[in-house]
């Protein structure tokens, strides 16, 4: 199974609101995330810098969080995305 | 009256006066500065202090910096609260009020706009969105 990513910040409001999605989608299927908090662990968050190339042109040209990479594949989403939208995400081979 | 310190929201001009410039000598933008501390100042110009600028303050600031400006501090509490717990934590652990819901890329030039408010009349979260916010949500277009 693909290695995926989730970078988030713990005061993030969009990241709070896609955590339960998130532990439900890994409760209902094989689905794994390896979750890093990127404001108060410098190591992910150096982590995440070096997703820069890959990350940036499908956010706005920045490192925001939510972001959740396949490792994969180099497939990106940032921002809030709905239950749906992140299992097909999670799922694409 | 007591002189303080604003910050062009745009490019990061500093003025320092009793009042903002209605528009900023730099960029040109029309009502761009927010007031800051004195520490804040400093930094950006190259020095380095600590900020004694409570929340409180600080919301205090961005609803007079929003005033005359097309949007407003968002009216969910809950969510600028967070906001602003993320706000002051960054501002004491990495030294700028960055936004909680980005990364600082550890390049200067790019880091200054990641400090709140940053320009996000220009993000795609925001800009010819009706309903447009910046990409935290502590700003959002006012009806």
């Amino acid at each position: 199974m693909a290695n995926l990513l989730m970078f988030h910040g713990r005061e993030c409001p969009h990241c709070r609101r896609m955590m339960p999605l998130v532990e439900k989608l890994e409760e209902e299927t094989a689905v794994r995330f390896d979750k890093h908090e990127i404001w108060h662990d410098e190591k992910n968050a150096d982590l995440m810098r070096s997703f820069k190339p890959i990350i940036t042109p499908k956010c706005g040209g920045q490192l925001r969080v939510p972001t959740f990479i396949n490792t994969g594949t180099n497939d990106v989403i940032c921002g809030e995305v709905d239950y749906d939208k992140l299992k097909a995400w999670a799922l694409k081979k | 009256m007591k002189k303080r310190y604003w910050r062009c929201f745009v490019c990061n001009d500093i003025h320092y006066g009793i009042a903002p410039p209605e528009l900023c000598p730099t960029c040109k933008v029309l009502n761009a500065y927010v007031e800051i501390t004195a520490a804040e100042a400093r930094k950006i110009l190259g020095g380095g202090a600590e900020v004694d600028f409570t929340p409180a303050d600080f919301r205090q600031a961005i609803e007079r910096f929003t005033a005359s400006n097309e949007f407003m501090v968002n009216p969910d509490a809950e969510r600028v609260e967070i906001l602003l717990q993320g706000i002051f934590e960054n501002e004491k652990n990495h030294g700028f009020k960055f936004c909680p819901c980005r990364l600082r890329t550890k390049d200067w030039d790019e880091d200054l706009r990641l400090i709140c408010p940053c320009n996000f009349t220009i993000h795609e979260t925001y800009k010819g969105v009706p309903d447009g916010e910046c990409w935290c949500g502590l700003f959002v277009r006012r009806k």
